[in-house]
């Protein structure tokens, strides 16, 4: 067994809406090893979206420990927590997400740019990673002049750009065709199988889900179903 | 990298919201073109009248038969003789000399002249640092003589009407004829000097006195011991003229006085001028916030994606300043432009000498990069504060 990347120790969630409180995750247990493809699938309403914020770094849990390479998250700071999402995940998003105003050369170089490193260093890592989704061709058009599925690469292609622990997808084939699904779902298999890229994708769709050797089910704020397919 | 980035990154959505930008200088444009164009007006002028003071030197003082007190016939006067014994009893008086004017329209060769009569002794020329360009000027042995001498501009006037050397000339003034026995070269102007040296004609002050209607000693000009008893000197005069005459009520100008009223007019005018800067700059700056305030809420989206990529608040927090810096600056670059072409045109138009001052230009930076700061740091704040989960559901 390889070593665990992410380990959720009865994570809970709970929103304040006016006067009533709603919770959301009810004590979540999840380990993600490194070299996983995990689905999280689940109705709407059942807390992926809050659980894929808490992984990402994008929300605190209510209570619950929530350790990544075996260090705690807890009592991070802001700082902190940005450092850990430029670091350790590459997010790719249903809308992929793009900063429009920018080619898509930059996009990607957008994540190394905040981890300050020197411009050669970040243009030649943007270019290989635009190479690696097979987008090298085309590093100086804006998102706007591109199709969902090439933007989705881009997308991609931004997440692996720092290097992470982790790509975080939610619904990364949502907006897109099925054949164009099909592509981008490759391309996921293609760095996990050759890379051995962790990979967790957030989706409804059961397709989508049957593609990853390991599905859990959320169901009412708990895992309902952890298992390999 | 990063702040390159930035620069990049503000400017591209400047242009982005082009109108909004435009409007949103506007406004720092008018301020700082204002505030520019007042400093650097303010330096041409204060340089010029220094400067015309300094040709004239600060320490020439003129002494006026002051408004008031009795007039008409047996009235009190300056007379040459006062004139005379001043540095006697003055010692910080080096010397001193007497004038008196009157109408200086004379004819010649069927032409018309209207210029100003100056009448004077021979000590004036000097005192009054005046150079010859051709011929003599007049000297005490021409009592009453009918002999004139011409400025610069009376020269010139006349060599448009074909006369390129009047020295020798037979000009009709007060019905009689005086002859062009001299010509005054260029003199600067402005200062204290009661007349202007390029527009007179100087007569001898005997024939002055005879031959002039209501003729009269109008000023003592004089030159002091140095510029730091002008002060002092001013208070003796007016004693010395009290216990010769007291009825006769006497004026003292000198440079450092005008000087000093001339710099807290200036300051006022400074300080009024800067107060409209200053509000146009605030309201200006409010536009900039507002541009910015719109902007930052219109991008929320990119606030979250850059948030989710691993921006910090502050890196959010200084792509915003930047921003609203460009844009500042850009405005304050417009501003300094117009400012300075403003001052231009004002110092051309009035004939002044135009420099271009690094103070203006220091300002313009150093206060458009401050508006920039101050107004957009509260719409970067906010940006770098969103909850990225909030700004990426956008």
């Amino acid at each position: 067994m390889s070593k665990p990347l992410l380990e959720l120790k009865n994570i809970t969630k709970q929103y304040q809406l006016g006067p009533v409180t709603v919770d959301t995750l009810k004590g979540i247990n999840l380990t993600i090893y490194e070299g996983d493809m995990v689905s999280i699938v689940g109705a709407s309403g059942c807390g992926k979206s809050t659980l894929m914020n808490i992984i990402g770094f994008l929300d605190k849990p209510t209570s619950g420990d929530y350790l990544i390479e075996g260090q705690k998250t807890k009592d991070l700071s802001d700082n902190d927590l940005s450092r850990l999402r430029n670091e350790k995940i590459g997010f790719v998003f249903q809308s992929y997400n793009l900063l429009q105003r920018l080619d898509i050369l930059e996009n990607v170089a957008v994540p190394l740019l905040y981890r300050g490193w020197p411009r050669s260093r970040i243009v030649a890592r943007a270019r290989e990673m635009l190479a690696r989704v097979g987008m090298g061709d085309r590093e100086d058009h804006t998102p706007n002049e591109l199709s969902g599925g090439q933007q989705q690469r881009v997308a991609i292609a931004r997440a692996l750009a720092g290097n992470p622990s982790l790509i975080l997808a939610d619904e990364p084939t949502g907006a897109l065709d099925v054949k164009t699904s099909a592509d981008i779902m490759a391309l996921f298999e293609e760095l996990h199988e050759k890379e051995g890229i962790t990979i967790v994708l957030i989706t409804h769709d059961v397709e989508i889900a049957e593609d990853c050797p390991r599905r859990v089910l959320l169901r009412d704020g708990i895992v309902a179903e952890d298992e390999s397919l | 990298m990063m702040i390159k980035a930035n620069i990049k990154m503000g400017l591209s959505s400047l242009i982005a919201a082009k109108q909004r930008s435009i409007l949103a200088l506007l406004g720092i444009v008018i301020g700082i073109g204002s505030v520019i164009a007042m400093v650097s007006v303010g330096i041409i002028v204060k340089e010029n009248t220094l400067k015309q003071f300094q040709q004239m030197g600060t320490d020439y003082i003129v002494i006026s038969k002051g408004w008031g007190g009795p007039s008409g016939e047996g009235a009190p006067e300056l007379t040459t003789e006062q004139a005379e014994k001043l540095p006697l009893f003055v010692p910080t008086i080096k010397e001193a000399t007497v004038m008196g004017t009157g109408s200086g329209n004379f004819s010649y060769q069927g032409k018309d002249y209207n210029y100003q009569a100056v009448a004077v002794e021979q000590d004036f020329l000097g005192i009054n640092r005046l150079k010859l360009a051709k011929g003599r000027f007049i000297s005490d042995l021409d009592v009453n003589m009918n002999y004139v001498v011409i400025g610069d501009e009376v020269a010139q006037a006349m060599a448009k009407n074909n006369i390129p050397n009047p020295i020798g000339a037979e000009i009709q003034l007060q019905d009689r004829l005086f002859t062009v026995i001299g010509v005054l070269e260029k003199a600067p102007t402005g200062g204290i000097a009661p007349f202007n040296a390029n527009r007179c004609i100087f007569v001898p002050l005997s024939t002055y006195l005879s031959v002039f209607p209501n003729s009269e000693i109008s000023n003592i000009l004089a030159r002091v011991t140095g510029a730091d008893v002008a002060t002092k000197v001013t208070q003796d005069i007016i004693n010395y003229f009290k216990l010769r005459d007291p009825e006769l009520s006497i004026e003292v100008q000198n440079a450092e006085q005008l000087i000093a009223q001339l710099e807290s007019q200036m300051q006022m005018f400074t300080l009024l001028l800067g107060a409209i800067g200053s509000i146009s700059l605030i309201v200006g700056g409010v536009g900039v916030m507002n541009v910015m305030l719109v902007s930052v809420s219109e991008r929320k989206k990119e606030i979250g994606i850059r948030r989710a990529i691993g921006a910090l608040q502050r890196d959010i927090q200084v792509q915003f300043l930047v921003e609203s810096l460009v844009l500042c600056l850009l405005g304050g670059i417009i501003g300094l432009l117009i400012g300075v072409g403003a001052s231009y045109f004002i110092a051309k138009h009035n004939g002044w000498e135009f420099t271009i001052s690094s103070i203006a230009i220091i300002m313009g930076f150093g206060v458009s990069s401050a508006v920039g700061l101050f107004f957009g740091y509260f719409p970067a704040r906010q940006a770098a504060k969103l909850d990225p989960i909030v700004a990426l559901r956008s």
